[in-house]
């Protein structure tokens, strides 16, 4: 090693220390870009196709369960009950976040298009049970209950209906009520009995042994999860 | 110091019959305790001032939740690391892992004695005290060894080895990079160094301007310090990135605490050198601090002289955030075929330059030619 080369090592360290501490100097006093958000007050807004809590719209939800089949990790469990006008009614709609995957499947196979994709994404808890999220705020067996005195009741004003009917056909001539009233009986009323309704709820096998009161069904969702 | 008590005392009717040992004493453990109070808060509101540093040159926020701006950080930190757990390693020598971080500590807080921090604000104004800094800041090197053996760590073991290898190293630079400043003022206590800095508008008067030579001195001694005080980009006996955290890697809490505040004592140190040394130290520009009224004069010259430390320090956290690590042999290089010659050159020069112009610097050469 010359003494040009040495020389020369020494300007160059001089010379380089000089050129990054410039660099650093002016994003010191100077940074022209601001980076960093202060995220508990400021939010990114997510983009639109952001794909975050689920949430379904129960007032359009027609309970056809596709959801249900189609979600890879069976975080949707769904219980509903035949009512007196032969609609599906929700008995409860759960999604578990905590074990839902945002792969949009259910969004995609929904047929009304009442089960999307919301932005949010902040959802943290110190219980498993608090990231189930409930769509149908009544108590199931509530539910279930009054759906099956209007089916009853309906049932009955049928029966009657159909009594009125026959007593006015009887009257007019006795021989034909016998061959008429099986038919009327099986077309018109469908008890909204439980093994019916698990029938419908639980083709995923979500929530097997037909329906549970919401701790019941939280109990076994944190066993699963 | 005893002649400061003799003289309150003196002036001070009630404490008349005090005896005088016990007024010295008392003003000893005083003075003590403010510059323990002082290096403290420096250690704190310095690691703060860091991390926004760090934060501006890294396009970051820094720390901003605790307090205002996030200046109350350094007690969150503080607390934090007075409840953590005291961890001794089970096959650590017990005694040595004790004694090493006061050993740090004391290393670079005993050097605050002698630093002049105004016209007459120095604990204590021995006549040796460049000599004195050297010696006591050596100690650092005994404890972070100690504590890199004791630690029974590969990593802290080798950091402690890299420690004493390095500062046993630039010890030579820094004292000849600092001998300049000695030469000119015939003394070695920083209060005549500084003293001799005067004059010629406050800021012609500086060792840093004196000649050509001294000039090169302050940087070589700035380079040499930080390399010293293992500051980064010479914190190879910490490297994180080779040695987890180097010599200090087991100790938790508040023993680690203490290796925190020697460093930011020995980076004021530094600072505190290089300003007394070469910039001045507590001398106003364009004004004579020594004219006005003793508690006037004190505090303005020791205004003075911490804006001018801590200049040097943020400069310091400045160099910290940009340069990348030396490698061990490249700082081997650096400090024997880079900085001793270069200080010697330097020293040669200085002395030269004295014998020949009398002592006088340019600037005082330029004025003579005036008139």
């Amino acid at each position: 090693m010359g003494l040009k080369q040495y020389i020369a090592d020494i300007v160059e360290a001089v010379v380089t220390t000089a050129k990054g501490m410039r660099i650093t100097a002016r994003y010191g006093v100077d940074a022209k870009e601001e980076i960093t958000q202060q995220y508990p007050e400021v939010r990114r807004e997510p983009s639109e196709r952001f794909r975050g809590f689920l949430h379904n719209d129960i007032a359009r939800c027609t309970s056809c369960t596709m959801c249900v089949k189609v979600c890879p990790v069976d975080c949707i469990s769904l219980e509903a009950v035949r009512g007196a006008d032969k609609k599906m009614v929700l008995a409860s709609y759960d999604i578990n976040i905590g074990r839902c995957m945002y792969c949009g499947l259910c969004v995609e196979a929904c047929p009304t298009k009442c089960l999307t994709h919301t932005s949010g994404y902040e959802k943290a808890s110190v219980d498993r049970g608090e990231l189930i999220l409930h769509f149908v705020h009544e108590d199931p067996a509530e539910i279930k209950a009054r759906v099956a005195k209007q089916v009853a009741e309906a049932a009955a004003k049928a029966a009657e209906a159909a009594k009125a009917a026959e007593a006015a056909k009887a009257a007019e001539s006795p021989k034909m009520t016998e061959s008429l009233r099986p038919g009327k009986a099986e077309g018109s009323i469908v008890p909204a009995a439980p093994a019916f309704a698990a029938a419908v709820g639980n083709p995923g096998g979500g929530n097997p042994g037909g329906p549970k009161a919401p701790d019941a069904a939280k109990e076994e969702w944190e066993k699963k999860g | 110091m005893e002649a400061l008590a003799r003289s309150l005392v003196s002036a001070v009717p009630a404490i008349a019959g005090v005896p005088l040992w016990t007024v010295t004493l008392l003003m000893m453990v005083l003075s003590a305790a403010v510059l323990l109070a002082f290096a403290l808060t420096f250690g704190g509101l310095g690691s703060y001032v860091l991390r926004k540093v760090a934060g501006d040159i890294q396009v970051r926020i820094g720390p901003n939740r605790v307090g205002p701006y996030g200046l109350l950080q350094f007690l969150a930190d503080g607390a934090k690391l007075l409840l953590k757990e005291d961890i001794i390693p089970a096959k650590a020598d017990r005694f040595l892992f004790i004694l090493a971080p006061y050993l740090v500590f004391v290393g670079s807080f005993a050097a605050f004695v002698v630093l002049p921090f105004g016209v007459g604000l120095t604990a204590s104004d021995l006549n040796i005290g460049v000599y004195y800094v050297m010696a006591v800041t050596s100690l650092v090197v005994v404890g972070i060894l100690m504590a890199g053996w004791a630690s029974n760590n590969k990593w802290a073991l080798l950091g402690g080895m890299r420690a004493a290898a390095q500062i046993v190293s630039y010890e030579i630079p820094v004292g000849m990079a600092i001998m300049p400043a000695v030469l000119i003022a015939g003394s070695l206590s920083l209060q005549d160094i500084v003293r001799s800095q005067g004059g010629l508008l406050g800021i012609f008067g500086w060792n840093l301007f004196h000649n050509p030579f001294t000039f090169f001195s302050f940087f070589l001694y700035f380079t040499a310090a930080q390399a010293e005080t293992n500051q980064t980009p010479f914190d190879i006996p910490e490297a994180e990135s080779e040695l987890v955290s180097g010599y200090n890697v087991e100790y938790s809490g508040i023993r680690y605490a203490f290796f925190f505040l020697a460093e930011f004592g020995d980076m004021f140190v530094v600072a505190a050198l290089a300003t007394a040394c070469f910039l001045g130290g507590w001398h106003v520009p364009f004004f004579r601090a020594e004219a006005l009224p003793a508690l006037w004069g004190n505090l303005l010259s020791l205004a003075v002289f911490l804006i001018k430390a801590f200049a040097l320090v943020l400069v310091m956290m400045w160099v910290r955030w940009t340069l990348p690590r030396l490698r061990v042999d490249q700082l081997m290089r650096m400090s024997w075929k880079y900085l001793v010659p270069l200080t010697f050159v330097n020293l040669l020069g200085v002395s030269l330059w004295l014998l020949i112009f009398k002592g006088k610097g340019i600037p005082a050469l330029i004025a003579s030619l005036i008139g």
